[in-house]
């Protein structure tokens, strides 16, 4: 079964990968979704060369094409800016788009990054934060109960961003919440990442990627308008299928980590929206969710993900899906226990913001 | 109520919008009267929605921009429908439009030869822009001076010009001048828009070659004052000056570069707006 698809998506999911012939209007309609949902430098890679564009469609695309390669010039700076910091005392894991770049994944042309996500192991947490702190990067402000919620509850540090540049750095020791129900031990995926050459860091395994993509998609974040997180998934499963036995290692791997859920939800939605070729009886050799949990989330996760009609503000079950997706997460990340205090927490102070300080505009600085 | 959208053809780039707002139906037919209208079915490069910001919210009611299903800034009071959907849509169109250089300038013309006015925020360019036009000069534009990389000319995109506090008066009592209702209290203080003439309306698809570059910089009272600038010292200030030189990357530096050569650069302080007018029309004379 497949939840379906509005023959506009499934336009533009095409789109993605091959190029499309199709009139201005339903061109403006998918760089309308392709905005809305980021994938619009995927677009414009995919259809750099599609002699049947109309000129303004190309215009648009040459446009998200630039903002696109700016960023990934960005990124590709801040990774060698952090290269001189990996003195290889310890293994630094490039992940996500980061990783995607410098292993010149196709699916990574057009594919912009809002970050720099590297894992390290805990032991030497400190120390790379320290070291980028000596080299001049700034942890973001936060207040001490925020700053807490990172260090003990989370698995990542307080983002870090070196005064006028671009992209924040993100420090991992794990990918999974360490008060989360799925959380394991992350020694194991630095036991099987894989040295990149000509660069000091080394990035997870193929199946570990995929694991990783799986969790941060199902586990780890707002579901709102994130279909891209998909075509991920989609797009390297499509690079690691090529080899032999990754199939076998992939479910294997899903098993030993506890990740047998997520990528069953993962695998789910990419062949549905992107038809990604499974192997035979992958999804069924994975034990998945429960038959109501699976017909929920057929019905919240496209609501959730996929974009709405771009002409109006999102309907009332797009808000409930994105609401409850959002409160599966949170349950998800932490025990009931912690997470009623925590929340109410984040409510009050929002609360005693909205009298004491008058709501601020939203940044004009970049016009 | 209205429900199909409006779509206005501003030269290089269309924006149509939609609204239930009566109010701000009549502040667009105020200033977008001379534009004419466009089939909505067709193809813009910008397209928003200007809602009600909280339908049950019965005091000091709100006005939303929303594009592609999200609200990009907070809401305005509702009587300022105009300048919420000329400021969002500028930023709209500068996210959108990085196929060409956009400059932060006016752009004004005579015989399809461009005068580019580059400037900050509160030098006084929409001012002088507005002046030079009223003064016989061809409007390309005021807030976006849009360069395209490949022909090296200048394509008008003909919003209507912002203009802020005592302009509004300066440049209200020409009367040729057409302005849109004053907005009191925005965040840049009293707003009008000033609508162009309709000669340069009707010319917006036509490009004009860039021949002269003056940074403008008004200061009450200051003698007329007017300093050459080098090639390449008016490149840097180009790229300073516009919205995307650096998203364009190489493509952004060649820019500059070749308009700096294809030019002459000067720099003018001015504390009298016709002194300003008369210099500058000398000026264009001399290296046109």
């Amino acid at each position: 079964m497949k939840p379906p698809l509005s023959r506009e998506l499934q336009l533009l999911l095409r789109a993605l990968s091959a190029p499309l012939d199709t009139d201005i209007t339903t061109w403006e309609r998918l760089l309308r979704l392709a905005r809305m949902t980021a994938l619009h430098g995927r677009l414009a890679a995919a259809n750099r060369d599609n002699p049947t564009l109309p000129a303004p469609v190309r215009r648009h695309l040459l446009s998200a094409e630039r903002v696109c390669a700016f960023n990934n010039q960005m990124l590709r700076a801040e990774l060698t800016e952090l290269a001189a910091l990996c003195d290889g005392s310890f293994p630094v894991l490039v992940v996500k788009g980061g990783a995607y770049a410098l292993q010149g994944q196709r699916f990574a042309r057009g594919r912009f990054v809002s970050d720099v996500d590297l894992l390290v192991p805990r032991d030497h947490l400190r120390a790379m934060e320290q070291g980028l702190r000596a080299a001049g990067w700034v942890p973001a402000q936060l207040d001490p109960y925020d700053e807490r919620y990172y260090r003990d509850w989370s698995h990542e540090t307080p983002p870090m961003r070196f005064p006028g540049r671009f992209l924040e750095v993100d420090l991992h020791h794990a990918i999974t919440p360490v008060t989360g129900s799925l959380c394991f031990d992350p020694a194991q995926l630095f036991d099987a990442s894989v040295l990149l050459a000509d660069s000091p860091f080394r990035v997870l395994s193929a199946e570990d990627q995929v694991l990783h993509a799986c969790v941060h998609c199902f586990q780890d974040g707002d579901l709102a308008l994130r279909v891209r997180e998909v075509v991920d998934i989609d797009g390297l499963v499509r690079a690691a299928a090529t080899q032999d036995g990754f199939w076998k290692r992939l479910l294997e791997r899903a098993g030993q980590l506890g990740l047998q859920l997520p990528l069953w939800y993962g695998l789910h939605f990419a062949h549905a929206w992107m038809e990604t070729p499974l192997a035979p009886g992958a999804l069924d050799a994975l034990p998945g969710p429960s038959t109501l949990s699976r017909s929920l989330m057929d019905r919240l996760v496209p609501l959730a993900m996929l974009p709405h009609d771009p002409d109006h503000p999102p309907p009332a079950p797009v808000r409930v899906a994105r609401l409850a997706m959002l409160a599966r997460y949170h349950l998800q990340r932490m025990p009931p226990s912690m997470l009623v205090p925590h929340l109410a927490r984040k409510a009050a102070l929002r609360l005693r913001g909205r009298f004491t300080r008058t709501p601020a505009q939203k940044t004009e600085s970049q016009p | 109520m209205r429900r199909s959208h409006r779509m206005f053809d501003l030269g290089a780039a269309r924006i149509a919008v939609r609204s239930p707002i009566e109010s701000f139906h009549q502040q667009l037919d105020l200033v977008y009267r001379d534009y004419g209208e466009e089939d909505p079915a067709g193809f813009a490069d910008v397209r928003v929605a200007l809602l009600p910001g909280h339908p049950l919210r019965l005091w000091k009611r709100q006005i939303a921009l929303w594009s592609e299903g999200s609200r990009p800034f907070e809401p305005y009071p509702v009587g300022s429908g105009l300048p919420l959907f000329e400021w969002g849509g500028n930023w709209l169109l500068a996210q959108r439009l990085n196929a060409y250089l956009l400059l932060h300038a006016g752009v004004l013309a005579r015989n399809d030869r461009a005068l580019i006015l580059p400037a900050a925020p509160g030098s006084g360019k929409s001012t002088l822009t507005c002046a030079l036009h009223l003064a016989g000069w061809r409007f390309l534009s005021d807030e976006f001076g849009v360069l395209d990389p490949d022909s090296g000319d200048l394509l008008p995109l003909l919003k209507p010009a912002a203009l802020k506090n005592r302009s509004i008066g300066i440049i209200g009592q020409h009367p040729r001048a057409r302005l849109g209702p004053v907005f009191h209290g925005t965040r840049k203080g009293d707003v009008a828009h000033f609508v162009p003439l309709r000669d340069s309306i009707a010319d917006r698809h036509r490009p004009a070659r860039p021949r002269l570059i003056i940074f403008p910089r008004f200061r009450d009272g200051a003698a007329l004052c007017c300093t050459p600038i080098h090639t390449a010292d008016a490149a840097m200030r180009l790229g300073l000056n516009s919205f995307n030189y650096r998203t364009l990357g190489t493509v952004g530096f060649d820019a500059v570069v070749r308009l700096a050569r294809a030019t002459r650069a000067f720099e003018l302080e001015y504390g009298d707006l016709s002194a300003a007018i008369a210099h500058i029309d000398a000026l264009f004379a001399e290296h046109a």
